[in-house]
């Protein structure tokens, strides 16, 4: 060991080929797809400064890697595009009249992620709407992830909404302490029913509390999960947040996804960032949510700039592994043509020529280099799987070509 | 159409007392009660494939999905901190994870300053001593006869498993702390969850209501 001449770092990889034009063309329904709906593309460095993301304390540091420049100063490479965008929104677009709407479709870097299909460089297409906080924002921005699913190919797709302010206001109403709220929704997120009545006896819940707690991990559904938790809560707050995502429900109808969609109240992660409806995207063949989205209004905040965001991103290298596990890959790679040539005068210019007008064509076409004869070449083209071969010779000088199968 | 489930179990009397209480919930295990050396069970016919994995890797089985439901004791869930869904603790291989020394550090744990402490559970004793006791120790990774450490010096206090304490009287040990209780859980692929609610939610309902009637006869004994 130690001669890493010939490796390459755990969790990350080369991409070969036929794995590479798929991402390309993955990349391209993407691209197009967030243009026509209005969202701008942009890039951000690759390296940020390490304040960008510790600023906001959102990003544990361990799952940062980290670099130190010339003057000592501690840099950090792209973990997310989340961050970034709301450094530039409060930045660059300081005096951009919201909304702003931006996509990006970027390499991510995280120190601890491996394994599995997830890796530690890998591929996040993903879009933020900033200054709207309406349920139509909300709604717009997961349709789009869905959208973005389907036009990859992934028809397999479920999506659950959540709502982090439901649980904020239940926790009020409840008067528990901000400190055992987080200990509370980790339980919740964890589905722990065992933990979940320790902390009900804990905090001296009545018995309908105790329901109403042990219920939110254990329902989904849509409209029937809104209305029974509708029954079973006073707090502004959390009425306020369930309306969101009953609105959510009727715009999502009116796009015709509604079949995609479930409510799950218990979905509650990073309750500091999150500040509305979270969703995740699922699908089978992948053991990782493939979307990730939600509101959060404070993160372009952290940058001194007071403006609603919502977004999503999407894993690109975790959708392709689970398409191909589903077996939706796409036909393999294949050159169309090659086209050999006689040693006279005057055959390289209509080879190379004939390439010219068939590449032009859209085909892929290889232009012998090698001086192969016309059996070397229908060999070499049988064993590359090339459909078409073409050698031309002292009889093709009157621009006839000869065409083997 | 109802998906097949990958179920991993811990090999060992988990799997048998999980097997045991599956099929009391209905579910035809015959499959994971062969007798071989086979590590991948499939009965397609009841739809339930079983894989036979060491303890801690069943948490690494769930979570990446390569697994869609897995039974394992509460220790390797803290230890291998996963994202799983824990759904049902099953009550079975019940234990406790403890801080054991010396009996006569009993009430005098908080006086040593930069204790070593030995354990096979590297990480629940960092969260402990660095979370609960706001402490900083020195952890000793160990495999094994764990309580061999501060009978040699190795350590001055170890983390593990006690079951009835057994093991630590005959060394003259003593559980000094409590951490937690631990107990077998059943956890689900997080995605597995979503994907194959339908054929998942009613195999849990099925084992929560036949923990249900085990328990019907005594009162609930309420955990500490």
């Amino acid at each position: 060991m130690g001669n890493y001449r010939f490796h390459t770092p755990d969790g990350v990889n080369d991409i070969l080929p036929e794995e590479c034009r798929t991402k390309r063309a993955l990349e391209q329904k993407l691209r197009t797809l967030f243009s026509t709906h209005g969202y701008r593309e942009i890039e951000t460095p690759g390296i940020e400064f390490y304040d960008v993301y510790a600023g906001d304390r959102f990003i544990a540091q361990e799952n940062l890697y980290k670099l130190v420049d010339q003057d000592g100063r501690i840099l950090a490479l792209r973990y997310d595009g989340t961050v970034p965008v709301a450094r530039l929104a409060a930045t660059l677009f300081r005096d951009a009249p919201p909304p702003l709407r931006l996509s990006y479709i970027e390499n991510m870097y995280r120190f601890r992620e491996s394994g599995g299909g997830r890796q530690r460089e890998f591929c996040q297409a993903g879009v933020e709407l900033l200054g709207l906080s309406s349920a139509e924002s909300d709604a717009e921005v997961i349709a789009l992830a869905i959208s973005a699913a389907l036009k990859i190919g992934v028809t397999d797709l479920q999506i659950s909404i959540g709502q982090t302010e439901f649980f904020k206001g239940l926790m009020e109403e409840w008067n528990i302490p901000a400190d055992d709220a987080e200990d509370i929704s980790r339980h919740i997120d964890q589905k722990d029913t065992v933990a979940l009545e320790k902390a009900a006896a804990r905090y001296g819940l009545s018995e309908t509390e105790k329901e109403t707690l042990l219920k939110i991990p254990a329902l989904f559904g849509t409209y029937d999960t809104l209305s029974d938790f509708e029954n079973r809560v006073n707090s502004p707050r959390a009425k306020a947040a369930l309306k969101n995502l009953r609105e959510i429900l009727d715009i999502l109808d009116d796009y015709g996804y509604t079949k995609y969609v479930s409510i799950d109240l218990g979905m509650l992660r990073s309750l500091d960032y999150y500040t509305g409806m979270i969703f995740k995207g699922f699908t089978y063949e992948i053991g990782f949510p493939i979307i990730s989205g939600g509101r959060y209004d404070k993160a372009v905040l952290a940058f001194g700039r007071d403006l609603a965001a919502v977004g999503f991103s999407m894993s690109l290298n975790l959708c392709m592994t689970a398409l191909r596990r589903q077996g939706k890959e796409p036909a393999p790679l294949t050159t169309d043509a090659i086209i050999g040539y006689s040693t006279e005068p005057g055959l390289r210019r209509l080879a190379l020529e004939m390439a010219y007008r068939m590449r032009k064509e859209g085909l892929a076409v290889l232009v012998d280099c090698e001086g192969m004869t016309e059996e070397e070449l229908s060999d070499f083209a049988e064993k590359r799987k090339i459909e078409q071969v073409i050698f031309l010779n002292a009889d093709s000088c009157g621009c006839e070509e000869e065409e083997k199968k | 159409m109802t998906d097949m489930i990958t179920i991993a179990l811990s090999k060992g009397r988990l799997a048998e007392q999980a097997i045991d209480l599956l099929e009391a919930a209905g579910y035809d295990c015959s499959a994971a009660r062969e007798k071989s050396r086979r590590l991948i069970l499939e009965d397609e016919k009841a739809g339930l494939r079983f894989i036979m994995a060491k303890p801690a890797d069943v948490p690494t089985y769930v979570e990446y999905g390569a697994a869609d439901i897995g039974v394992v004791g509460k220790d390797t869930l803290l230890e291998e901190g996963r994202q799983l869904y824990e759904v049902i603790d099953l009550g079975f291989g019940a234990c406790r994870m403890c801080v054991c020394g010396p009996a006569a550090l009993k009430g005098k744990l908080d006086q040593i300053p930069n204790k070593r402490v030995a354990s096979k559970y590297p990480h629940i004793t960092r969260s402990y001593f660095e979370g609960t006791k706001r402490e900083s120790v020195e952890i000793i990774k160990l495999n094994g006869s764990v309580e061999l450490a501060p009978l040699i010096g190795l350590a001055e206090v170890i983390v593990d498993i006690v079951e009835s304490g057994q093991t630590l009287r005959e060394n003259g040990l003593d559980v000094l702390e409590v951490i937690a209780d631990i107990s077998a859980r059943v956890v689900v692929n997080r995605v597995s969850m979503k994907m194959k609610a339908q054929t998942i939610m009613p195999m849990l309902d099925a084992i929560r209501a036949e923990l249900a009637k085990r328990n019907e006869p005594k009162e609930e004994v309420s955990s500490l």
